[in-house]
């Protein structure tokens, strides 16, 4: 809405309650908190610019400049103490402060003081001439509809980290619910058939929650691509024809139906006939939204799924583009979640990163691709986030400890910007330096595109302080 | 920019018109709706009642006009000369109010600036904030009159004349009671966890003497499964955990916890009172120091262990400690002090400091000497001088070292002075080597050694006897191994007995020279054996030698060069032994975080205790608390009707929400106390008023009750409640008559699909869950005060596809059939119905479940199903298990 059109809507005299919508899109106003609280009521609180978020996650941490920041210095000056460096006041203590440390003497998490030179190539793409990593070919073919923001930051150095990027509170300061807890938590359904909250991928028992507060109702769902066992109990346990399992869910739909009329205005009642009306769909549902066969040659080509490294990961990623084709509103996928994640690359950096960004590199470009060419990718926000990023110094030989100075994220389509780079790390990719940003601001920046007010959504007795919240980053908003 | 400041033009606008009313006055309404919940939220917590920073308050109009130090906050119409405004917009941190968090919004300094020019009018007799100390909960309960009540049925049991009282108060008419089938699934879901048996339900029926409901509810409190049904419901309220960690490595709670749950379990079956439970739970280790039994109560402080963070720890001792058994939430208090509750952040690290002593060891149990199979996690004081500190801003890293910290509870809860008294120790709990059954398990283990060494010996004998010549080499070495193998187990036997002397005099006397010899007795003992053991190293490196191929000597070779030069040395220890012996162990203390070495570990244990948790759950217990009896019977309430008194059941501050019912509250804690605090009393008292016995439906209520209490607040109908995930289980296997009801001991590894035990003997930890029950909501490991009632379609998935819900919908049909071997299919429904649901089908259920049956009878003779019939009846069963009023407690 352009200025004009809001002057004309304010002579208009739009209720105050719309008014404070269309001022809570700018992030200007904030919901009164004197107001009364109540739930949800599914709808946003202002115009959405997203419908869906798919959540790519990768596990261990993945290097920064190895991907989406390069920093030539590390080359130039590989091998050198950072002491003995121009850049050495990246260790002024002062600076270091950030860190909270939770395991004392603990072997990972430390500072690496020999700068590690860049164990890949880069250049770079598309229009906007975006350096990107040798690894992330593809990736950076799609790089017109990324906004990358290389200024963030987060405070724990272990991964502990993990649930920190998911709920914005490392998991020591307990369980709190995830970004797709909260927006399931505040949206209501945009398809009755299907669970409006999914994961694909293991998830480490860390981070196997989203609900936490808000209930295990908010938890999401998981989907495994296997049409034959898709979800958990998702099938008989015995042989059961389709008319005969049809018989007994109908059934117990009309004998619940009955006992309504015993028990009126039993809204659990409701909602467990309704839970069981969309658990009897689902299990149709998820198995024809997974049958990925119905796809094109081509479509699953794009996507490697004919590629044996690419195989895994690009059938997660269509089967995320036919979720969101069909309504599901999250789509939470987990890459190489296990112990501290395969992305962990301590030692043996080089082969670590290149055999992961080469299972991930091509699916995720292919999805971004997929949702462009069918009109989705305007409505569904992409995310692209690891935990932390990786030192610039060397850890043992040839690996990189975890890094959680400065850091790289990427987003796209939602309503966001292309081709932009937001923010920047030192020359040598340790402090995010301009425009920094927390974990949570991409959380803000996600509600804020569809259309939510985590300040609203918030429940008595469980105050959120504002670092919980985050900021929405307006620069690469649309 | 522009952008910019069009915004800002256009919150200026809306706030002006928003804050200023109509005619462009800014009215006592508006300053209730606008002004002060800001006030209330950012500012009251230091002026107000709680705090009155710079003699300021701002809880009213007129004493924000008053002020404080530097005079009037505000002058009215003045908002550019009124103190307030320039604190609040100031934009030097240092200057401006609030000082924490983030600044007011500009809509709220907008707003306030409005009112201010406004004349800064508040309502008329504008009540200012009470006095925190008159905060209900933390106020004596005294018991109030008993109402008297018109209906003569409700005034008999006290809890119904409180509720009686307010139906006719607020004209409302009870529902019915429930059916007397239904109350008794009720009441035994409540009470045992386990719905009742059609036999069960038969006796119940035909019982009509008056006491009929009361004998039921006496039966159920006396059953052994009363524990295990209330003993998880304290396991949530304690959160107990099974431990995990990495490997064998403990991170959390502690291996064998289970002793713990199985203490709370036996401890409620014999209604030990409550305030001795809670004693147990918090000092276990000073008050009983040698009694195993009562030790395991003390599993509480030992679930609390948490091997890299000890500020964690600590933090959630406290947290959990105040809000389990005080409903006090300490918590919000580490970081600066308390913003609702009248305590410091200094009282927070006084609460710390009582723990501040304490780690956690395991104790030897029964004849078990390996500490991974079995052991006793408790606490005991180890670093007794430790001081506490209070951290600046609840940043462990920066604690303030100018002043230590006492341990005391918060002063406005204390009713005399905290006497803390330093424990003497009796012998066998610092040195449990010494305990009875742990010296029996020494002599013991070092007999069993030395048996099954002779046994190993006869049988080298026996086969050297045998051996062919060639043979005869290697045998003779494995007969010198079995030889010297057997010298070591008897030098060790002999060792342990030497070491129990030394011990018995190195504890029992002051240390003279005889004592002495016992010591050097001792250490020889110990050289001896290490001696004994090299030598069988050296034979053993021998057999080794012997057996390698002739090209690869050499390595083999050096060892045997290696173990003889040891034997030498060890030899020569045993000509000095000198007066070091290892005690018998009879506990391991955990390590206290990852830097603890082994030898750290296993110093001696000390002999006294600081006394500060007994002095603790002495004034927890003390019959003057306020909150205590309180906290627990709100838990209880809230476990048989679905809904608590206090609804905020970990937080009776000023922050929680008011009794719904307080003079019902109060009386319910004093009769607690005045019976000993006995929750079976509590329970009865509950299980047999009117008010637990009312039916869930809404169905034929007037509509005057409808329209002046929709929600039953006033409790004029029971509340339907989803069963727990343990109860869905559990109710699955007892209904198939396959529940095993064996009790207590070691954890059920999640993934045994096979167990038929109650479920809340599953292992349940921050990371492992039981597939099943985490989809019914089981409890969170982390805080678990209520438990969530969610209801999600995963959960239909579950009942309607597990192999489990699969299997007990076969056996449950198959135990009707038997049962009633000429039932029709119309009688079959009817017995069905009664066993799942323990409820009489009605006309049009029959017809739907007829006629679904008849429809599934013949898809099953189609297919060729053998038992068409039969398939077709377990179908049916297996949907009702899938009905709403199976997984609801009506």
């Amino acid at each position: 809405m352009n200025q004009l059109s809001r002057r004309n809507v304010l002579k208009a005299g739009l209720s105050s309650l719309a008014l404070g919508s269309l001022l809570a899109q700018d992030g200007i106003l904030r919901a009164d908190h004197a107001q009364e609280w109540s739930p949800p009521t599914g709808q946003p609180h202002f115009a959405p610019k997203a419908k869906s978020v798919i959540w790519l996650f990768m596990n261990g941490g993945v290097s920064h400049m190895e991907s989406f920041d390069p920093k030539p210095e590390l080359t130039k000056y590989g091998g050198k103490s950072i002491a003995e460096t121009p850049h050495k006041d990246v260790q002024n203590p002062e600076k270091l402060k950030l860190a909270r440390v939770t395991v004392i003497n603990d072997a990972n998490g430390q500072q690496r003081n020999k700068l590690y030179p860049l164990q890949v190539g880069f250049k770079k793409y598309g229009e906007a001439g975006i350096e990107m990593s040798d690894w992330v070919p593809h990736m950076g073919g799609c790089v017109d509809d990324l906004a990358i923001i290389r200024s963030m930051y987060t405070t724990d150095d272990n991964h502990g980290a993990q649930t920190q990027f998911h709920s914005g509170r490392h998991m020591l300061d307990g369980e709190y619910p995830t970004l797709g807890g909260w927006v399931h938590y505040g949206l209501g359904s945009l398809n009755d058939n299907l669970p409006q909250f999914i994961s694909m991928g293991k998830r480490e028992y860390w981070n196997a929650k989203d609900g936490h507060y808000l209930g295990p109702a908010h938890d999401a769902i998981p989907i495994r691509v296997d049409p034959a066992n898709p979800l958990d109990f998702g099938k008989p346990a015995k042989n059961l024809t389709a008319a005969e399992q049809q018989i007994g869910f109908d059934l117990v739909g009309k004998l619940n139906q009955l006992k309504a009329e015993e028990y009126p205005n039993d809204p659990a009642l409701s909602a467990r006939i309704k839970a069981y009306e969309l658990a009897y769909r689902m299990q149709t549902s998820v198995p024809e939204t997974l049958d990925l066969n119905r796809e094109t040659a081509a479509t699953q080509q794009m996507y490697g799924i004919n590629e044996a490294a690419t195989k895994d990961f690009g059938l997660q990623m269509l089967a995320a583009r036919r979720f969101v084709e069909r309504g599901v509103r999250f789509i939470q996928v987990q890459h190489g979640a296990g112990g501290a994640g395969v992305w962990d690359a301590h030692g043996g950096l080089k082969a670590n990163h290149s055999k992961n960004f080469l299972a991930v590199d091509k699916p995720i470009a292919g999805l971004l691709k997929d949702l462009k060419q069918r009109g989705l990718l305007e409505s569904t926000l992409v995310v692209f986030a690891s935990e932390f990023g990786r030192t610039p110094g060397t850890q043992g030989a040839d690996g990189r400890d975890h890094h959680i100075y400065g850091f790289s994220v990427w987003m796209a389509g939602g309503g966001l910007k292309g081709g932009v780079v937001h923010g920047v790390t030192d020359e040598i990719g340790f402090h995010a330096v301009e425009n920094r940003h927390y974990v949570t601001d991409i959380h803000a920046t996600i509600m804020q595109q569809l259309g939510l007010d985590s300040r609203r959504l918030e429940i008595p007795g469980r105050k959120r302080l504002d670092i919980d919240h985050g900021k929405p980053i307006k620069e690469i908003i649309a | 920019m522009a952008r910019c400041n069009f915004h800002c033009w256009l919150v200026l606008l809306l706030v002006a018109s928003a804050a200023a009313a109509q005619d462009g006055v800014f009215t006592a309404n508006d300053y209730a709706a606008r002004i002060k919940p800001v006030l209330k939220e950012r500012c009251f917590a230091c002026h107000g009642a709680l705090k009155q920073e710079a003699s300021l308050r701002l809880d009213t109009a007129a004493l924000i006009a008053k002020g404080g130090d530097s005079g009037g906050a505000i002058k009215a119409n003045d908002p550019a000369g009124s103190l307030l405004l320039t604190k609040i917009t100031a934009t030097d941190d240092a200057e401006r109010m609030p000082p924490e968090g983030e600044p007011l919004k500009p809509a709220e300094i907008a707003a306030i600036r409005a009112w201010i020019a406004a004349g800064a009018k508040g309502p008329e007799n504008e009540q200012a904030e009470r006095d925190p100390g008159e905060h209900w909960a933390f106020k004596a309960p005294v018991k109030a009159v008993l109402p008297v009540v018109k209906n003569e049925a409700w005034s008999k049991n006290p809890i119904d004349a409180f509720i009686a009282a307010d139906h006719e108060k607020q004209k409302l008419t009870p529902q019915k009671p429930a059916d007397k089938r239904l109350w008794l699934r009720r009441v035994s879901l409540d009470l045992v966890g386990l719905p009742p048996t059609v036999d069960e339900m038969n006796a119940f029926l035909a019982d009509d003497a008056a006491n009929a409901y009361d004998k039921v509810v006496d039966r159920l409190l006396d059953s052994p499964q009363y524990g295990e049904r209330w003993g998880r419901h304290f396991m949530d309220i304690y959160r107990y955990s099974d431990w995990w960690g990495l490997g064998a490595e403990v991170r959390n709670s502690q291996k064998h916890i289970w002793h713990w749950r199985d203490w709370i379990i036996e401890s409620l079956n014999a209604d030990k009172p409550y305030d001795q439970m809670i004693r147990e739970s918090l000092a276990a280790d000073e008050l009983y120091p040698n009694d195993l039994d009562k030790l395991r109560g003390s599993g509480f402080l030992a679930r609390q262990y948490f091997k890299f963070n000890r500020t964690s720890w600590l933090d959630e001792t406290v947290e959990h400690t105040g809000k389990a058994f005080l409903g006090l939430t300490f918590n919000c208090a580490k970081c600066h002090d308390h913003k609702y509750d009248p305590f410091s952040q200094v009282e927070y690290y006084q609460m710390r400091a009582i723990f501040e002593p304490y780690q956690v060891r395991t104790d030897v149990v029964g004849e078990e000497l390996d500490f991974e199979k079995n052991g006793l996690p408790r606490p005991f004081d180890c670093n007794l001088d430790t001081p506490t500190f209070l951290h600046i801003r609840g940043d462990d890293r920066n604690p303030d070292k100018a002043k230590m910290i006492e341990p005391k509870p918060p002063a406005f809860l204390a009713f005399e002075p905290f006497a803390i008294e330093t424990v003497l120790l009796p012998l066998e709990s610092y040195q449990p080597g010494l305990r009875e059954h742990v010296i029996a398990a020494h002599q013991k283990s070092a007999d069993k050694v030395a048996a099954l060494a002779r046994d190993a010996l006869t049988a080298a004998q026996k086969k050297h006897a045998e051996a062919t010549e060639e043979q005869k080499a290697k045998t003779q070495l494995e007969l010198t191994i079995a030889e010297k193998s057997l010298a070591v187990t008897e030098a060790s036997a002999a060792a342990v007995a030497a070491r129990l002397a030394a011990d018995r005099i190195k504890y029992a006397t002051t240390i003279s020279d005889e004592a002495k010899s016992f010591f050097t007795a001792a250490a020889l003992a110990e050289k001896t054996v290490a001696a004994k053991k090299a030598e069988e190293e050296v034979a053993r490196a021998e057999l080794a030698l012997h057996l390698a191929a002739a090209d690869k000597k050499a390595d083999p070779e050096k060892k045997l060069a290696a173990a003889k030069m040891a034997v030498e040395t060890a030899t020569k220890n045993v000509a000095m032994p000198g007066e070091t012996y290892t005690s018998l162990v009879g506990a391991l203390k955990t390590l206290e975080n990852n830097l603890e070495s082994d030898a750290s570990r296993r110093k001696p244990f000390p002999t006294t205790s600081t006394g500060r948790r007994t002095a603790l759950a002495k004034w927890i217990t003390d019959p003057r608390h306020p909150l205590t009896a309180r906290v627990v019977v709100n838990h209880v309430w809230n476990r048989h009707f679905g809904k608590a008194l206090v609804p905020t059941v970990f937080d009776f501050g000023r922050k929680g929400t008011p009794p719904t019912h307080p003079e019902l509250l109060d009386w319910l804690a004093v009769e607690l106390r005045e019976n000993n605090w006995s929750l079976k009393h509590i329970h009865r008292l509950i299980c047999t008023s009117q008010t637990y016995r009312l039916s869930s439906s809404n169905a034929g209520a007037n509509a005057e009750t409808l329209a002046t209490d929709p929600d039953n607040k006033f409790y004029w109908r029971a509340n339907p409640r989803r069963m727990e995930a343990q109860l869905v289980r559990d109710s699955l296997l007892h209904l198939a008559g396959e529940l095993e009801l064996k009790m207590g001991g070691p954890s059920i590894p999640v993934a045994d699909q096979n167990s038929k035990r109650r479920s809340l003997y599953f292992v349940h930890s921050h990371n492992e869950h039981q597939q099943f029950l985490s989809i019914f909501d089981d409890a969170n490991v982390l805080e678990c005060y209520r438990r969530s009632e969610s209801i999600v379609p995963q959960q239909a998935l579950a009942l309607e596809n597990s192999p489990l819900a699969t299997a007990m919908a076969a056996k449950i049909a198959g135990r009707i059939s038997s049962a009633n071997p000429q039932a029709n299919d119309e009688d079959f429904v009817r017995a069905a119905f009664l066993n799942v649901l323990a409820t009489e089908p009605t006309k049009p259920e029959i017809d739907l479940i007829l006629s679904a049956l008849t429809q599934l009878t013949e898809i099953a003779t189609q297919k060729k199903t053998p038992n068409a019939a039969a398939q077709a009846r377990m179908q049916i069963v297996h949907a009702l298990l899938n009905h709403n009023d199976f997984v609801t407690i009506r």
